[in-house]
């Protein structure tokens, strides 16, 4: 196996930045999320996943779709270039890598490819992280997500106390390790092993139960507390719905999307004013049923990753792992 | 079980079974130790979820907005910041005071559940207190039905005098106007729009807010820096006078936005410029921006 040694990763970075822009997780007034690397000397990983997932660097919170212009009886349009720009990730944790594969599913696949994401994503290699440490919150291997391998991403790294160990997982992978191989040394060591999360939740079963739990007055007493705010679905790595609306300055303007959010009553009302999800009771109902039945009947898979942030940062601590549970215990007749 | 748990639990238990409510608001426990989370009982064998420890932060004065329509009546219970928020909503007419019954709870003070991250429960008397809880001069309700007094005192704080709230705001003050606007840039250039500040502030009690009207015109949903900057300042602009300071805004923001201090700036405006107020103290003293007195200052007209 490959290892660079601690002093060494700037180096390493540094070789990368001269083609791409490496990202790496970082810290300001409290709140963590992936920052360009402008050359600090100090590079740190602090256990567990950042405050903001990495999800907004493939579909960021607001972009820009195409503008148009409109003179007399004519109209213009101005198509925008993709976004050309090449990057490395590096830091990635094993549930925000299975993230990114559930995102794939939504912008790539069942016949519609979402070229802003597609190029972004092409243009994006990315380096996990294995996690030794969980944090309180997360709950990752309850979702079959292995904290010390990720899915889908071109290098898996894992820390030592006095470097990292490298082990490149595709060819472009390889070729970024290539590239640096001078820094590199090879070891006969094991990878230390993975993070061992204490919150767990076994949620083996909830989709089926869920197909027949639309109108069950579990829901009655469950979205109370919820506020209806945006923080469980804006944090979410896997969350991925938006809004398209225009911005017009005289006889010109542009489209633009930008996140939304189930949890909002202006996401479902409908022109004349009609809301089908007139309450906070059929907007949570819709973010659970999303997560654990919608997703997996479109794609197979459960769409959530267990990371733990909508637990941690919403108001109420509203908590999807009490909610598998709780599901998996109502009482169905037949 | 605290003292303050048990009697929760003995006043919900008679209140619902005599029916002299139907719902009562109070505190439950997460999966973590830290977090505790509002709690909904309609039935008297329901009330053990009820708890009371030292993280029961959340104001829960804002949930009676979701009950109007009820025929009966809810009981909820108040720390001294939570209780003015019912004087709020009863200010602003959102509420009928006949319907609600409150027990209030004399506030030994509450903890920064995010600063227990990665500790255990032995570490509780080390973890810091909710930022607003250092500077509370009243712990004791202001307005209830009955009260429950354990004769506790603020942990952390103990007989300490209340930090002086103004001192961030005058941080910043003593800021060029040039610096001071980085500063803010800075925040609400990672503002989400998730208005989580918006969704539990009691003083944000209009039926329907403009940010939820994206299409109207006037603000764009768009996530971006200046549109974020607008939010931030027509909330605080429209809470201006009625905030009634609980603190509950800047503790639910995910991305730790120094909100209180935007709207601790007005209030010590709204002080200098018609006198010392404090929102939420009665129902009667009308909010300075909503009366008008001859003697008003009026340099701006
Ligand atoms: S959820 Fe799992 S993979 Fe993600 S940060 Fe926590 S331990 Fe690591
Ligand atoms: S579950 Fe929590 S974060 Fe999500 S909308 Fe409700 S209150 Fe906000
Ligand atoms: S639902 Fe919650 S735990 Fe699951 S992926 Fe989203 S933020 Fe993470
Ligand atoms: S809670 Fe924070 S991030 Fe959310 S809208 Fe308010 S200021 Fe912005
Ligand atoms: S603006 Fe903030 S501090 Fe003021 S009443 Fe609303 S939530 Fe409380």
């Amino acid at each position: 196996m490959l290892k660079v040694k601690r002093d060494k990763l700037p180096q390493v970075l540094s070789v990368w930045s001269e083609e791409a822009v490496v990202y790496t997780p970082q810290e300001e007034d409290g709140v963590s999320t992936f920052r360009p690397w402008t050359g600090q000397a100090e590079v740190t990983f602090k256990p567990g996943s950042t405050v903001l997932p990495p999800k907004e660097l493939f579909f960021p919170r607001t972009e820009e779709m195409y503008r148009y212009r409109v003179e007399g009886q004519a109209a213009f349009l101005e198509e925008l270039s993709l976004p050309q720009q090449k990057c490395v990730l590096v830091g990635v944790r094993s549930c925000d890598a299975r993230s990114l594969l559930l995102l794939d599913d939504v912008f790539l696949t069942k016949g519609y490819v979402d070229e802003f994401y597609r190029r972004r994503r092409e243009n994006t290699l990315v380096v996990a992280l294995a996690c030794r440490e969980a944090l309180d919150t997360c709950f990752c291997t309850s979702l079959g997500v292995d904290p010390a391998r990720a899915e889908g991403v071109d290098i898996q790294a894992w820390e030592k106390d006095d470097g990292y160990l490298l082990q490149a997982t595709s060819e472009r992978g390889k070729a970024l390790l290539d590239k640096v191989g001078t820094l590199l040394t090879e070891v006969s060591e094991e990878p230390p092993a993975g993070a061992r999360p204490s919150l767990e939740v076994d949620p083996e079963g909830v989709t089926e139960k869920l197909q027949r739990m639309f109108e069950h007055p579990f829901w009655d007493d469950l979205w109370h507390k919820c506020v209806g705010c945006a923080a469980c679905t804006f944090l979410c790595p896997t969350c991925h719905c938006f809004d398209i609306q225009s911005e017009n300055r005289g006889n010109e303007g542009f489209k633009f999307r930008c996140w939304d959010s189930c949890m909002f009553a202006e996401y479902t009302r409908m022109a004349g004013g009609h809301n089908p999800r007139p309450t906070r009771k059929e907007r949570v109902r819709n973010r659970i049923l999303h997560k654990l039945r919608y997703f997996p009947e479109r794609y197979g898979k459960l769409g959530c990753v267990g990371c733990g942030r909508c637990l941690e940062r919403c108001p109420v601590h509203m908590d999807i792992t009490k909610i598998i549970q709780a599901i998996k215990e109502v009482a169905l007749d037949g | 079980m605290n003292k303050i748990t048990e009697r929760m639990r003995e006043r919900a238990q008679e209140l619902l079974a005599k029916g002299e409510v139907e719902w009562v608001i109070g505190w439950e426990k997460g999966s973590l130790w830290y977090h505790s989370s509002p709690a909904f009982v309609r039935r008297p064998e329901e009330v053990e979820r009820l708890i009371w420890d030292d993280f029961c932060a959340n104001n829960l004065a804002k949930y009676l907005l979701d009950f109007t329509q009820l025929e009966g009546k809810v009981a909820l219970f108040v720390k001294g910041c939570d209780s003015k928020g019912i004087n709020r909503l009863l200010q602003d007419q959102q509420i009928e005071r006949e319907k609600v019954y409150i027990i209030g709870i004399t506030c030994p003070g509450v903890r920064d559940a995010r600063k227990a991250r990665g500790k255990g429960p032995e570490a509780l008397e080390t973890i810091d207190l909710e930022e607003r809880c250092t500077f509370c001069t009243r712990p004791e309700p202001v307005i209830f039905d009955e009260i429950i007094n354990t004769g506790e005192k603020l942990p952390g704080r103990g007989e300490k005098e209340p930090r002086d709230r103004f001192t961030e705001v005058e941080r910043l003050l003593a800021l060029s106007p040039d610096e001071r606007y980085e500063f803010w840039a800075k925040q609400y250039e990672r503002c989400l729009r998730c208005y989580a500040c918006r969704n539990v502030c009691p003083a944000c009690n209009c039926r329907e807010c403009i940010f939820d009207r994206s299409q109207s015109g006037w603000c764009s949903k768009r996530i971006v820096k200046t549109e974020n900057e607008f939010y931030g300042l027509t909330r605080a602009l429209h809470v201006a006078g009625r905030c009634i300071e609980c603190g509950e805004c800047e503790r639910v923001c995910p991305v730790g936005i120094p909100i209180m201090s935007l709207h601790r700036k007005i209030i010590k405006d709204l002080n200098e410029l018609f006198g010392p107020y404090e929102a939420g103290l009665d129902t009667e003293t009308p909010p300075p921006l909503g009366t008008y007195r001859t003697e008003d200052p009026d340099y701006f007209v």
